[in-house]
């Protein structure tokens, strides 16, 4: 027996991005383990990934092109060659671009895989140079990045590994052990050494648990508690005056805005005693280094965008920023040199292009937004939009259109799958070949392929290949190999790849970025934000053109923005839905619904497979308070019903105290067949954007429970 | 759900898994050691570094050795935690031999 291992990299949408040996016996992966040697992943893999082996060989893959051969949605295929499948889908694309012009194509996409060939604008290049609708693809910290240009500019922020260092760490809506447990082992060193740890967020999750203080607090409501921490701050002269002088705009406009915040309006909003605002606020300011780790979810409501704002400017008014181990931590991703253009290829944009944004998804389909033309061709890959994208009732009526096109390129026959007219193989990670840039530390990762490809899957990477042979392009850089784009896709002059080959990153499977160490770096001791001022810009200065999501976001394509008049400072947005905004909905609909990520779940990956499910919970569950319960009559394990004016899903009754009153929290990426009712939590989502970025609003959702 | 410590540990106790345990979960008593349910976050990284293979997932154990599940959790109640290594049993390594580790 052959016995091997393999150097790879985990390729979910995860902070952590795992260094991963595989163990190839005679061409056949038999397991896969974390990487003991890597100081980031330190040997452990996940709940999600410790049996990405199954996944590969799980009879469930899709492992040859079929061709729908029954009505929309019926899951009937039969298997074509892949020559039928391209020619297919070309002749189709070309008859459509003939009669209603290439913005009747929309490609719809993100990070099921999130490698820099295979992930995010692996299709760019393709949609860009055909002229198709933009994919405007705001699923995950985009209100919070344009907030963060706008306050501190795309800075990598706190070393997450410096946080061993710091003395008060706030987790602000992050479960930590559940999203981003690798970072856990260096918040647990700081806590040996003296360190507090905050955690706020409604639930009270395992990271909730083992904090020192848990910070319960109503969803949507975070910029109120940010906007006070600065009230008093401001109030009771904790400010670092030297740090703000010298690297800091807008003190002045900042602190007559947050006059108006005081705590007792923040505890008003947030349902946090005012005592607790104070002593948070305190704390924070006296106990340096402090530092804040926010989660995606902070940006998942009507002033999500703003929340991020606020938040930012706290390490500046304190001069947290001074200390190893201070400021804030959100995207590390920053640091890495990618050259997005070189992979999106903006270049090849025809001037004017039609944006259509991930949240609108169904109503474009079923023509509501009045397209015109309206899209007849729809091309699906690293996404599963049925199970995870808002106005579920739309989109599945959209994708039951006799007239629409859908190319669906999966690993399995997902709910948006089954929809497809053609569906195509695609390799998992163990059968393709990328690099990787980490939103969660500063290492460059290799994943080199273990095995080869099942069946007839193709890496995205060859499958644009090969689409782009159909459609008859001769621009020669379609055709570059995975190394000559891996090649291409970094800079690899700057200066954080200096001392770094591709040789090396192979061989060993990653490489830590050339920076400072982490026990000696703080990033903006002396100021060097990047933003326009060089410095933390509490009153932002690129707020002129009103909202926008950043171009990496939009195929590097900068028009058409939202351009929704921005306020340059800070302020509280309220949630669209809840008890104090609108209190008539929430006569009817009393509980504000959070849709977290599931424990074995990476979003909708894995809903289907037996080892998660059987970590996760067989079928969709719903976590009540114990009074929210009462009142209902509903018993834990109780089938129930959620629901809203937008639709309902079925779930089991869990009932425990670590939610709030009147919160309910239904764990995400549940396929619909776990459903009782077949739909999932985002049959209740709203399609509105938060107030940047065109962030989803998530956690800004009334609802009803009832006993089925 | 949890990964739970098994009979392999007996005897042996290398307790190379709390080396790698990121949230304390381990107890030990002067037998062997158990993971506290509630604390597990199912990360398995203590599976494949131990020299006995006495670690599975609770919900892979087969119908004989169901029963660790309730041993570990009420011993994990009953036991401090373990900080660091210890070292293994007298007899470990004929043990481990002897399991044909």
């Amino acid at each position: 027996m052959a016995r091997t291992t393999v150097v790879g990299a985990c390729p979910h949408d995860c902070p952590d991005t795992c260094s991963i040996l595989t163990t190839v016996e005679d061409g056949k992966a038999i397991a896969v383990r974390g990487n003991p040697d890597h100081p980031f992943t330190r040997g452990r893999l996940c709940v999600k990934v410790n049996n990405y082996e199954e996944r590969v060989y799980s009879d469930k893959r899709v492992l040859h092109p079929l061709k729908r051969v029954g009505p929309k949605g019926s899951k009937q295929f039969q298997r074509i060659s892949w020559d039928e499948a391209i020619e297919t889908i070309a002749t189709r694309w070309k008859s459509i671009i003939a009669t209603d012009g290439a913005q009747a194509i929309l490609p719809y996409s993100y990070l099921g895989t999130q490698g820099i060939i295979n992930g995010l604008n692996v299709g760019d290049p393709l949609f860009n140079k055909l002229g198709a609708t933009v994919s405007e693809r705001t699923f995950c910290d985009s209100g919070s990045c344009t907030a963060y240009m706008m306050t501190i500019g795309p800075t990598p922020g706190v070393d997450p590994e410096s946080f061993v260092h710091s003395k008060y760490i706030l987790l602000w809506a992050c479960n930590t052990l559940g999203t981003n447990s690798h970072h856990w082992p260096f918040i647990e060193q700081a806590k040996k050494a003296g360190a507090k740890l905050v955690v706020i967020d409604p639930v009270r999750t395992r990271t909730a648990r083992l904090a020192d203080w848990h910070i319960p607090i109503r969803p949507g409501t975070d910029a109120a508690l940010a906007l006070a921490m600065m009230h008093v701050i401001i109030k009771e002269n904790l400010v670092d005056r030297d740090y703000i002088d010298k690297h800091t705009v807008g003190y002045d406009e900042l602190a007559e805005r947050v006059s108006t915040y005081t705590p007792e309006f923040a505890a008003q909003e947030t349902g946090i005693p005012v005592e607790d605002i104070v002593k948070l606020a305190r704390e924070y300011a006296t106990t340096p280094p402090a530092v804040v780790r926010i989660g995606v979810a902070v940006e998942r409501h009507a002033g999500g965008g703003q929340t991020v704002r606020a938040i930012a400017c706290l390490p500046g008014l304190i001069g947290a920023w001074k200390h190893v181990g201070g400021g804030l931590l959100q995207l590390p991703i920053w640091a890495f040199p990618v050259k997005w253009e070189v992979l999106m290829r903006p270049d090849l944009q025809p001037e004017k292009m039609r944006v259509l944004n991930s949240w609108r998804l169904g109503s474009a389909l079923t023509g509501e937004l009045g397209f015109d033309p309206p899209i007849k061709a729809l091309f699906v890959y690293n996404a599963n939009p049925m199970a995870m994208v808002t106005e579920q009732a739309k989109l599945e009526q959209g994708l039951e259109r006799e007239d629409l096109f859908t190319v669906v390129s999966e690993h399995f026959l997902t709910d948006t799958a089954r929809y497809a007219d053609i569906v195509l193989p695609a390799t998992t990670q163990l059968e393709q070949k990328d690099i990787m840039f980490s939103w969660g530390h500063l290492y460059l990762s290799y994943n080199n392929p273990a095995i080869e490809p099942l069946g007839e899957a193709v890496s995205n990477t060859e499958l644009f290949r090969r689409l782009a042979k159909a459609m008859g392009i001769e621009d020669l850089s379609f055709y570059r190999t995975d190394d000559e784009i891996i090649e291409a896709s970094l800079d690899w002059t700057n200066p954080v790849l200096q001392g770094i080959t591709l040789e090396d990153v192979k061989a060993k499977g990653y490489a830590r970025l050339t920076m400072p160490s982490a026990d000696d770096w703080a990033p903006h001791r002396e100021g060097n934000f990047p933003t326009p001022t060089g410095k933390c810009e509490f009153k932002s200065t690129i707020t002129g053109g009103g909202n926008f999501v950043v171009p990496l976001f939009r195929q590097g394509y900068n028009g058409d923005q939202d351009g929704t008049p921005v306020d340059a400072l800070p302020h509280y947005i309220p949630p669209n839905e809840n008890p104090q905004t609108t209190p008539a909905l929430a006569k009817r609909y009393p509980l504000s619904l959070i849709t977290p990520k599931s424990h074995a779940f990476l979003n909708s990956n894995y809903g289907n497979l037996p080892a998660q499910t059987a970590q996760a919970g067989e079928e969709q569950s719903v976590f009540l308070h114990p009074d929210d319960a009462e009142r209902r009559g509903i018993v834990a394990g109780a089938p129930i019903r959620v629901f809203n004016d937008r639709g309902a899903f079925e779930a089991f009754a869990s009932i425990s105290p670590d939610v709030m009153p009147g919160v309910v929290m239904a764990p995400s990426g549940y396929w619909h067949r776990s459903n009782r009712k077949g739909a999932t939590v985002h049959a209740l989502t709203p399609p509105a954007y938060a107030d940047l970025g065109r962030a989803p609003t998530f956690s800004d959702v009334l609802v009803q429970v009832g006993k089925l | 759900m949890a990964y739970v410590v098994t009979d392999n540990c007996r005897g042996c106790r290398y307790t190379e898994c709390v080396t790698v345990c990121p949230v304390e979960c381990f107890h030990v008593d002067e037998k062997m050691t158990y993971i506290d349910p509630e604390n597990c976050i199912d990360c398995g990284g203590c599976v494949p570094v131990c020299p006995v293979g006495a670690i599975e997932p609770d919900y892979r154990l087969a119908a004989d050795k169901k029963f660790w599940i309730d041993v570990n959790r009420k011993r994990a109640a009953e036991t401090p935690v373990l900080a660091a290594r210890l070292p293994p049993l007298p007899g470990a390594d004929a043990r481990r031999q002897e399991l044909g580790r």
